[in-house]
């Protein structure tokens, strides 16, 4: 109630949001088959593998609020703590997987 | 920032090619058996993370910016900075243009000043008044 009350003062624009969503999202998948080469190029296995995916998304994501939020991500993300530091996490790790046993396949074996 | 990205995103990808590589040749000359395991050399390592944050900050810089999701302040953007091209092209030649004012087609704004666009108040009172002055004063003119 007290949200609808909210939005009804201050609407929001949903091209934004969405143009939003769609830039973080392009960002993930580039930089997660990105920590793929890297993950496979060093030989992570199992667990340390996707922690360091973890770690590379908060680097990227720390990036992001750096470089494109302008350090206030209230502005431009309806809920900064999943749409910024949580958005699109999981979606990038299949792309990682995939380019980390690849490389792994190709570099290390 | 596009050519600052475009330049960390081609000298992230040469150091990156190059630690992949090097990598590559490393482990073919020292292959790792079962009994013992070669570490990767810490030049090795530490290329490829550096070219890897290279090539990050890279892509977040070139990617296109943020627009502000609240009414209020992308209406002020957009009042602010007017259209612009967003630096690409139709096939037919014709140049994109980042969003306007939604309600332009009312023609408040032309009003400003000039007497032209469309009015948003009317002075009926104002009006009636002029009027009734012009039926006293007999009519004429």
């Amino acid at each position: 109630m007290n949200d609808e009350r909210e939005l009804a003062i201050n609407p929001i624009v949903q091209t934004s949001v969405q143009h939003n969503t769609q830039v973080v999202s392009n960002i993930r998948n580039l930089t997660a088959s990105l920590f793929g080469v890297a993950a496979g190029t060093l030989g992570l296995e199992s667990y340390p593998g996707f922690i360091f995916y973890l770690i590379g998304t908060l680097i990227v994501s720390s990036l992001v609020f750096v470089f494109r939020a302008e350090g206030k991500p209230k502005e431009y993300f309806h809920q900064p703590l999943g749409d910024l530091w949580g958005g699109d996490v999981f979606s990038g790790l299949s792309s990682f997987v995939l380019t980390w046993t690849l490389f792994y396949g190709l570099v290390r074996a | 920032m596009p050519f600052a990205g475009t330049a960390l995103n081609t000298v992230g990808l040469a150091f990156l090619t190059h630690a992949v590589y090097s990598t590559h040749e490393h482990t073919s000359l020292h292959p790792s058996t079962s009994t013992q395991k070669t570490p990767l050399p810490l030049d090795i390592t530490l290329e490829l993370l550096v070219s890897i944050l290279i090539l990050s900050t890279g892509i977040v810089l070139s990617s296109p910016s943020l627009k502000p999701i609240q009414w209020a302040r992308w209406a002020g953007k957009i009042e602010r900075e007017g259209r612009q091209s967003e630096g690409k092209w139709t096939r037919e030649g014709e140049e994109v243009l980042s969003e306007g004012d939604p309600y332009a087609f009312l023609g408040l704004k032309g009003g400003k000043g000039s007497g032209e666009g469309r009015r948003g108040f009317w002075d009926v009172r104002g009006k009636r008044k002029e009027y009734a002055d012009w039926v006293r004063a007999g009519g004429k003119n």
